[in-house]
Protein backbone atom coordinates (compact mmCIF):
# COMPACT_ATOMS: atom_id res chain seq x y z
CA UNK A 1 0.00 0.00 0.00
CA UNK A 2 0.84 3.88 -0.44
CA UNK A 3 1.12 5.75 2.69
CA UNK A 4 1.23 9.87 2.71
CA UNK A 5 4.04 10.61 5.64
CA UNK A 6 4.02 14.61 6.97
CA UNK A 7 6.72 15.89 9.18
CA UNK A 8 6.35 18.88 10.91
CA UNK A 9 8.39 20.99 13.22
CA UNK A 10 11.71 20.08 14.10
CA UNK A 11 11.20 17.06 12.34
CA UNK A 12 10.27 18.93 8.90
CA UNK A 13 13.98 20.34 9.07
CA UNK A 14 15.68 17.29 10.10
CA UNK A 15 14.29 15.56 7.42
CA UNK A 16 14.65 18.20 4.65
CA UNK A 17 10.93 17.24 3.11
CA UNK A 18 7.21 18.15 4.56
CA UNK A 19 5.76 14.95 3.17
CA UNK A 20 6.95 12.16 1.14
CA UNK A 21 5.13 9.55 -0.14
CA UNK A 22 6.02 5.39 0.88
CA UNK A 23 5.12 2.77 -1.75
CA UNK A 24 4.71 -0.88 -0.92
CA UNK A 25 4.54 -0.71 2.84
CA UNK A 26 3.14 -3.51 4.46
CA UNK A 27 2.36 -2.58 8.57
CA UNK A 28 3.09 0.28 10.36
CA UNK A 29 5.91 -1.38 11.56
CA UNK A 30 7.73 -1.80 8.23
CA UNK A 31 6.95 2.17 7.84
CA UNK A 32 8.62 3.19 10.93
CA UNK A 33 11.96 0.89 10.30
CA UNK A 34 11.79 2.55 6.42
CA UNK A 35 11.99 6.18 8.01
CA UNK A 36 14.20 4.95 10.56
CA UNK A 37 16.63 3.56 8.05
CA UNK A 38 16.03 6.85 6.01
CA UNK A 39 16.16 9.48 8.74
CA UNK A 40 18.08 7.68 11.40
CA UNK A 41 18.27 11.29 13.52
CA UNK A 42 14.94 11.27 14.02
CA UNK A 43 14.82 8.30 16.56
CA UNK A 44 16.67 11.48 19.04
CA UNK A 45 13.44 13.23 19.05
CA UNK A 46 10.24 13.24 20.63
CA UNK A 47 7.29 13.09 18.53
CA UNK A 48 3.37 11.64 18.69
CA UNK A 49 1.88 9.96 15.46
CA UNK A 50 -1.51 11.15 14.23
CA UNK A 51 -3.24 8.15 11.28
CA UNK A 52 -5.53 10.66 9.44
CA UNK A 53 -5.62 13.69 11.52
CA UNK A 54 -5.68 12.03 15.33
CA UNK A 55 -3.51 11.39 17.63
CA UNK A 56 -2.68 7.62 18.04
CA UNK A 57 -1.26 5.67 21.21
CA UNK A 58 -0.87 2.40 19.06
CA UNK A 59 0.60 0.98 16.62
CA UNK A 60 -2.74 1.13 14.03
CA UNK A 61 -3.73 -0.80 11.31
CA UNK A 62 -2.93 0.69 8.20
CA UNK A 63 -4.96 1.14 4.47
CA UNK A 64 -3.79 2.41 1.30
CA UNK A 65 -3.77 6.06 1.24
CA UNK A 66 -3.49 6.63 4.69
CA UNK A 67 -1.66 9.82 5.73
CA UNK A 68 0.91 9.77 8.64
CA UNK A 69 2.03 12.75 10.58
CA UNK A 70 5.11 12.51 12.43
CA UNK A 71 4.50 16.02 15.23
CA UNK A 72 7.11 17.18 17.59
CA UNK A 73 5.85 18.37 21.19
CA UNK A 74 3.26 21.05 20.09
CA UNK A 75 3.94 25.24 20.63
CA UNK A 76 0.80 27.06 19.30
CA UNK A 77 0.09 30.27 20.78
CA UNK B 1 -19.06 23.81 9.84
CA UNK B 2 -15.38 23.32 10.64
CA UNK B 3 -13.48 26.33 9.63
CA UNK B 4 -10.58 27.25 9.46
CA UNK B 5 -8.98 29.57 12.28
CA UNK B 6 -5.22 29.56 10.44
CA UNK B 7 -4.34 33.10 9.01
CA UNK B 8 -1.06 34.29 7.19
CA UNK B 9 1.14 36.15 9.27
CA UNK B 10 0.10 38.58 12.32
CA UNK B 11 -3.79 38.79 13.22
CA UNK B 12 -4.25 41.86 11.43
CA UNK B 13 -5.44 44.97 13.64
CA UNK B 14 -8.24 45.96 11.46
CA UNK B 15 -9.51 42.66 11.73
CA UNK B 16 -9.27 43.13 15.40
CA UNK B 17 -11.40 45.85 15.54
CA UNK B 18 -14.05 45.05 13.00
CA UNK B 19 -14.54 41.52 15.44
CA UNK B 20 -14.72 43.90 18.33
CA UNK B 21 -17.49 45.93 16.34
CA UNK B 22 -19.47 43.51 15.92
CA UNK B 23 -20.25 42.44 19.09
CA UNK B 24 -22.73 44.48 20.15
CA UNK B 25 -24.77 43.15 17.71
CA UNK B 26 -25.53 40.38 20.56
CA UNK B 27 -27.79 42.16 22.73
CA UNK B 28 -28.18 38.96 24.71
CA UNK B 29 -24.07 38.86 25.38
CA UNK B 30 -23.63 40.90 28.85
CA UNK B 31 -19.83 40.01 28.98
CA UNK B 32 -16.99 39.40 26.37
CA UNK B 33 -13.79 38.36 27.05
CA UNK B 34 -10.56 38.77 24.61
CA UNK B 35 -7.48 37.40 25.03
CA UNK B 36 -4.68 38.32 21.97
CA UNK B 37 -1.44 36.36 22.59
CA UNK B 38 1.62 38.78 20.89
CA UNK B 39 5.33 37.23 20.47
CA UNK B 40 7.80 38.42 22.62
CA UNK B 41 11.02 39.55 21.51
CA UNK B 42 12.62 37.09 24.33
CA UNK B 43 16.33 37.23 25.00
CA UNK B 44 18.20 34.07 24.99
CA UNK B 45 22.11 33.74 25.28
CA UNK B 46 22.24 37.85 24.35
CA UNK B 47 20.11 36.96 20.67
CA UNK B 48 16.69 38.44 21.07
CA UNK B 49 14.06 37.12 19.03
CA UNK B 50 12.58 39.32 15.99
CA UNK B 51 9.95 37.15 15.30
CA UNK B 52 8.58 33.74 15.50
CA UNK B 53 7.82 31.55 12.16
CA UNK B 54 4.66 29.48 13.17
CA UNK B 55 3.46 26.49 11.10
CA UNK B 56 0.64 23.96 11.19
CA UNK B 57 -1.00 20.48 10.66
CA UNK B 58 -3.89 22.84 8.72
CA UNK B 59 -6.24 19.88 8.44
CA UNK B 60 -5.81 18.69 12.33
CA UNK B 61 -5.74 22.08 13.78
CA UNK B 62 -9.65 22.33 12.20
CA UNK B 63 -10.22 19.07 13.78
CA UNK B 64 -8.74 20.32 16.80
CA UNK B 65 -9.86 23.64 17.07
CA UNK B 66 -13.79 22.38 16.23
CA UNK B 67 -13.60 20.05 19.27
CA UNK B 68 -11.98 22.40 21.42
CA UNK B 69 -14.95 24.89 20.88
CA UNK B 70 -17.69 21.93 21.55
CA UNK B 71 -15.93 21.12 24.57
CA UNK B 72 -15.73 24.74 25.81
CA UNK B 73 -19.72 25.31 24.19
CA UNK B 74 -20.12 21.99 26.09
CA UNK B 75 -18.79 22.98 29.38
CA UNK B 76 -20.29 26.52 29.89
CA UNK B 77 -23.94 26.96 29.18
CA UNK B 78 -23.95 30.67 29.26
CA UNK B 79 -21.72 31.18 26.31
CA UNK B 80 -22.76 33.19 23.15
CA UNK B 81 -20.45 32.97 20.98
CA UNK B 82 -16.23 31.73 20.31
CA UNK B 83 -14.13 32.88 17.89
CA UNK B 84 -10.30 31.38 17.59
CA UNK B 85 -7.66 32.72 14.87
CA UNK B 86 -4.38 31.17 14.82
CA UNK B 87 -1.62 32.40 12.51
CA UNK B 88 0.74 30.79 10.53
CA UNK B 89 4.04 32.14 8.84
CA UNK B 90 6.34 34.80 9.88
CA UNK B 91 4.93 37.19 13.15
CA UNK B 92 7.18 39.88 13.69
CA UNK B 93 7.76 40.59 17.46
CA UNK B 94 4.78 42.90 18.94
CA UNK B 95 2.76 41.65 16.74
CA UNK B 96 -0.88 39.50 17.50
CA UNK B 97 -0.43 35.67 17.12
CA UNK B 98 -3.36 34.29 18.54
CA UNK B 99 -6.44 35.87 18.72
CA UNK B 100 -9.52 34.80 21.28
CA UNK B 101 -12.85 36.10 21.96
CA UNK B 102 -16.02 34.53 24.30
CA UNK B 103 -18.95 36.67 24.45
CA UNK B 104 -20.83 34.80 27.22
CA UNK B 105 -24.30 35.91 29.46
CA UNK B 106 -22.52 36.78 32.45
CA UNK B 107 -18.78 37.64 32.98
CA UNK B 108 -17.86 34.65 35.24
CA UNK B 109 -18.49 32.73 32.31
CA UNK B 110 -16.80 34.34 29.47
CA UNK B 111 -13.50 34.84 31.40
CA UNK B 112 -13.30 31.54 32.76
CA UNK B 113 -13.94 30.30 29.17
CA UNK B 114 -11.52 32.03 27.71
CA UNK B 115 -8.73 30.98 29.83
CA UNK B 116 -9.80 27.58 29.25
CA UNK B 117 -10.23 28.02 25.28
CA UNK B 118 -6.21 29.76 25.37
CA UNK B 119 -5.21 26.32 27.38
CA UNK B 120 -6.76 23.79 25.16
CA UNK B 121 -4.80 25.81 22.43
CA UNK B 122 -1.78 25.84 23.78
CA UNK B 123 -1.79 21.66 24.56
CA UNK B 124 -3.79 20.67 21.65
CA UNK B 125 -3.62 22.35 18.14
CA UNK B 126 -0.79 20.78 16.12
CA UNK B 127 1.27 24.55 15.60
CA UNK B 128 4.83 24.94 15.93
CA UNK B 129 6.94 27.64 16.40
CA UNK B 130 10.65 28.36 15.93
CA UNK B 131 12.15 31.25 16.87
CA UNK B 132 14.09 33.84 14.84
CA UNK B 133 16.57 35.78 16.35
CA UNK B 134 18.28 39.57 15.30
CA UNK B 135 21.28 37.71 14.14
CA UNK B 136 19.26 35.33 11.82
CA UNK B 137 20.16 31.79 14.22
CA UNK B 138 16.89 30.18 15.10
CA UNK B 139 15.32 27.82 17.52
CA UNK B 140 12.47 25.70 17.87
CA UNK B 141 10.30 26.00 20.90
CA UNK B 142 7.70 24.15 22.65
CA UNK B 143 4.82 24.95 24.96
CA UNK B 144 5.33 21.52 27.49
CA UNK B 145 8.04 18.94 27.65
CA UNK B 146 7.07 15.25 25.92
Amino acid sequence: MEIKVLFFGVLAEITKTRFKHYRDITSYDDLRLRIQDEFPEIVHYNYRIALNSEIINEDPELKNEDEIAYMPPFAGG
Amino acid sequence: MKESILINGPVPKAMISSLLEALGNDTGAGGHSLFLGQVRADVTDGRRVKAIEYSAYEAMVMEEADKIKKSIIAEYDDLKSIIILHSVGIVNAGEISLFVLISAGHRHQAMQACSKTVELIKEKLPVWKKEIFENNTSEWRQNYQA
